[in-house]
């Protein structure tokens, strides 16, 4: 750093590639430190992903060299016999988390919308922290409060499906009678459904946040010139905050997907395991992979315990594509560029 | 000033628990949910007067052995014992010889308790012969107004209400002791439905119950429990210990003997039926030494028997190894003591029987081989164990009433009498014609002076330590038969009623041992403070430092 000025050379329009030249700036210390802690921090993150799942790979092996692919479409789960896989398993997981983004997506949705803009401004902070205070509360407490309130009276609503919706298949209920008013109502409970139907309260938050930042991130000109060009709010929403936030929607959806195919302690809670194929998801019974482990951990020895990682490799593998389609669609969007999803 | 409230309320609380709490070192358990309210009323009562940590997670049986194999519990609770040879295809278990003993803790029945109502109102008296019981839990019985249940209950009118059989969905000691008993008692039941449920070959007794469609599985007793007891459950019916159908309030099925009587699973007659369970003596087995063989329990012609009775065992370590030590073992010891000695006492009123005294004394040689124990000199007649007596008969099943006849097989109608946790609920009953003679009106005789069959030890005078060695007295003398006409008037004048609960003089002579200690200031009222401070602190510090920040970056 001597402090001459070098004149530069008259560019060689003809050779010289068009890329920018470099600017090095020397940091001083407390940018080294920052820096280093920063790219640490995000190191150690990636590692522990790494690590996560190379130990899960290395503790399913016992389990995968026994059944090899046959593991993704067996139904049954007895690991010490050697039958065991996870196609039943897999399915309700996915049941489940279908059930609980299909209601979670039209809540949050409108809920962020309202957040960001119909509610008058003095609602608008409580609202925000409401919907923070849902994301915080344990998922033990949605799971008790969904298994002795939410089970008793949803019932009503499984059974006016299956009445009137049982001529499609998955909302089929075998053993229900709609017609008979002695009818046992139990068909109906610990479905896949009201697990869904907790899983989607745990997952609403997440997507409410996500949508509700790339909402309020909608341009306030083209915001007004909708409004100029005499728009409605509702043709504002339309033409202006949908497109513009599409990207933090369908983001934000995945995102509440991931942690849906993740629910354990609610799903466990509810559900009544069981082990065949089920996709009648209003009936009585079905599994998840979380759920699964979480009940059989306790109890299993050794090569037991290997088929359990290997569930839990194939969740931690769907989880993980889930959400790279997430940031891929956000990273993607017009919106994307500034949204933390 | 959060802060010094802290300190002041931390410095105020007494160092009286102080030395109790450095006595002990904090063990931990997992295991049987079955007899987890019995351990969780003696957890909490060594907490509170002896200053003892003891930790439970009532996670399952199977849970249980498993994580004492891999020695992250300093005990385990386990209704079965080490499954060296599991018969359900499951990977064997191999604890290391010499490293475990066996403390039988518990005894209970699993019970079946059950959510059905007709025209509305609950029914409380419900009876099943063991066939029915193990057609329901095979999917066999699908209906309650099933013929063979209608002829179970004659008193009745079964609604048509589908029957919703609630299973254990966790590996569970009550589903092996349950399965066991279907094996041995309905052999081809089982085999059709272990055939059909996709377990064969490995059709032996299972900690984890096979499912089929219509089914509900649930974790742990209190799962099943909890389940069962929710309105939209009519129809359902689960086995669980008959202490969590006393905490549900809800009623239990009668079960037929092979008296020919139902019976219920109270724990007198719980005391009854398990004189004829065959306790390993050869104490040189130390894997067998104390376990229990059932078959007898099942066949036992006493009329009191209630089949599916069973014990429930302690296992701890006998040797030094991982995290436990000596100063573990001296706690762990302690407590052993306590649940041999005065937690007996309680265990009537929580639903559980009490051990006999021939099972305490053989605990407290097996305590001896926890290393560090303390041992201890036991009075036993200072523990108030109600099965205690001087001549060593098991009092509480030399007093158990003798069933009333309207709970015999054959009668024209059924017992109008409550069960379990509804013991108060009657539910109106079918009138019996009395002008057919004297079959139809019967005659129980009250007091229960029948001396169990086959006795232990063949002793049956109902001489006691305690001062309650009557149950019910018939009023004047030569009257002790009285006519119990179910419908005119309840037979609880009978001596049939186990359920009325002990008398007054058996309460007199049980000393209660949960004693709230702890008034005023104590170390866990300090603790709770702090606790709240703490997260008053976490949640408003963050705004405070940030309104501070924002108002030094405006100057």
């Amino acid at each position: 750093m001597s402090g001459i000025t070098t004149i530069p050379a008259a560019p060689d329009i003809a050779a010289a590639d068009h890329a920018p030249r470099k600017v090095k700036a020397a940091r001083n210390r407390g940018d080294r430190i920052f820096y280093g802690g920063a790219s640490m921090s995000g190191a150690l993150v990636l590692s522990i992903m790494v690590a996560v799942g190379a130990f899960l790979a290395y503790e399913a092996t016992d389990a995968l060299r026994a059944t090899g692919l046959s593991f993704l479409t067996t139904s049954d789960w007895q690991p010490d016999r050697g039958k065991f896989g996870i196609a039943s398993v897999l399915l309700g997981t996915v049941l489940i988390a279908a059930v609980a983004v299909s209601i979670a997506l039209p809540i949050s949705m409108g809920t962020a919308l309202f957040i960001t803009e119909v509610c008058p401004k003095w609602l608008r902070a409580t609202l925000v922290a409401l919907v923070d205070l849902m994301a915080a509360v344990p998922s033990v407490v949605y799971g008790l409060w969904g298994l002795f309130l939410l089970q008793g009276q949803i019932i009503g609503v499984s059974r006016f499906i299956n009445t009137w919706l049982g001529w499609i298949p998955i909302f089929k209920v075998t053993g229900a009678d709609p017609n008979s008013p002695l009818a046992s109502s139990t068909v109906y409970t610990a479905s896949a459904f009201i697990a869904g139907v907790v899983v989607a309260m745990m997952v609403m938050p997440i997507q409410c946040v996500v949508m509700r930042e790339v909402f309020s991130q909608v341009p306030i000109g083209e915001r007004e010139g909708a409004f100029a060009l005499g728009s409605t709010r509702w043709g504002m929403i339309r033409v202006v905050a949908l497109p513009f936030g599409r990207g933090g929607i369908i983001g934000g959806t995945m995102l509440g997907l991931g942690r849906a195919l993740g629910e354990t302690i609610a799903v466990l809670l509810i559900i009544s395991p069981r082990f065949d194929i089920n996709f009648h998801i209003l009936e009585a019974g079905g599994n998840s992979v979380s759920s699964l482990i979480a009940l059989r951990y306790g109890e299993a020895t050794g090569f037991g315990l290997s088929a359990l990682m290997a569930a839990g490799l194939v969740l931690f593998a769907v989880t993980l594509v889930v959400n790279f389609t997430a940031s891929w669609f956000v990273a993607r969007s017009r919106s994307g560029a500034s949204s933390d999803a | 000033m959060v802060v010094a409230f802290l300190v002041a309320a931390v410095s105020a609380a007494p160092h009286q628990q102080a030395d109790a709490l450095l006595a002990y070192q904090r063990i931990s358990g997992e295991g049987s949910s079955w007899a987890a309210n019995a351990l969780e009323a003696m957890r909490v009562n060594v907490q509170s007067n002896k200053g003892m940590v003891v930790d439970y997670n009532p996670s399952g049986s199977s849970a249980g052995r498993k994580n004492f194999l891999n020695g992250t519990v300093d005990f385990a609770a386990s209704d079965i014992p080490f499954q060296f040879r599991p018969e359900d295809g499951s990977a064997p278990e191999n604890p290391a010889p010499d490293s475990y003993a066996y403390i039988p803790v518990v005894a209970g029945g699993t019970s079946f308790m059950y959510n059905l109502k007709i025209n509305g109102k609950r029914v409380t008296n419900l009876r099943l012969s063991g066939e029915n019981v193990v057609k329901i839990f095979t999917g066999k019985i699908k209906m309650w107004n099933d013929a063979a249940i209608q002829a179970d209950n004659p008193g009745i009118v079964m609604p048509a209400r589908a029957v919703v059989p609630v299973v254990r969905s966790d590996g569970s000691g009550s589903s092996a002791q349950f399965t066991k008993w279907m094996i041995t008692q309905y052999p081809a039941l089982w085999t059709e439905y272990c055939n059909t449920s996709g377990r064969a070959p490995a059709c032996g007794f299972t900690s984890f119950y096979p499912t089929i469609t219509g089914m509900i599985a649930q974790s742990g007793d209190l799962g099943v429990a909890g389940y069962i007891s929710q309105g939209f459950a009519e129809g359902a019916i689960g086995y669980v210990n008959y202490s969590y159908a006393l905490g549900s309030a809800f009623p239990v099925a009668k079960v037929l003997n092979a008296a020919g009587y139902y019976t219920e699973p109270t724990p007198k007659n719980v005391a009854v039926s398990l004189l004829k369970a065959q306790i390993n003596t050869d104490a040189s087995d130390p894997a067998e030494y104390l376990t229990q063989k059932l078959e007898g329990v099942y066949t036992d012609t006493d009329p009191r028997n209630y089949q599916l009775s069973s014990y429930s065992y302690l296992i701890v370590p006998t040797k030094v190894a991982g995290q436990f030590n000596e100063a573990k073992g001296k706690t762990l010891g302690d407590f052993a003591y306590y649940a041999m000695c005065e937690a007996q006492q309680q265990s009537e009123s929580l639903g559980y029987s009490p051990m006999p005294i021939n099972l305490v004394q053989a605990s407290f040689d097996q305590i001896m081989k926890i290393p560090g124990v303390v041992a201890r000199e036991v009075d036993i007649s200072a523990c108030n164990n109600p099965t205690f007596s001087a001549n060593g008969t098991n009092t509480l099943a030399t007093k158990a009433p003798q069933p009333q006849a309207c709970d015999k097989k054959g009668y024209a109608s059924q017992c109008p009498n409550g069960t379990g946790g509804m013991s108060n609920v009657q539910t109106a009953v079918k009138a019996v014609a009395t002008t057919g003679g004297g079959s139809t009106v019967t005659t129980v005789k009250a007091g229960g002076t029948k001396p169990p069959a086959g006795s232990a030890t063949g002793d049956t005078g109902p001489v006691g330590t305690d001062t309650g060695t009557v149950d019910t007295v018939p009023t004047g003398d030569g009257t002790g038969d009285q006519v119990c006409d179910p419908t005119v008037s309840d037979c609880s004048g009978g001596g049939g009623s186990s359920q009325d609960g002990p008398s007054a003089a058996e309460v007199g002579a049980i000393s209660p041992s949960t004693l709230d200690q702890a008034s005023g200031w104590t170390v866990s009222t300090a603790l709770l403070l702090l606790v709240i401070g703490l997260t008053l602190v976490l949640i408003l510090a963050p705004a405070l430092v940030w309104r501070h920040l924002a108002n030094r970056g405006n100057e």
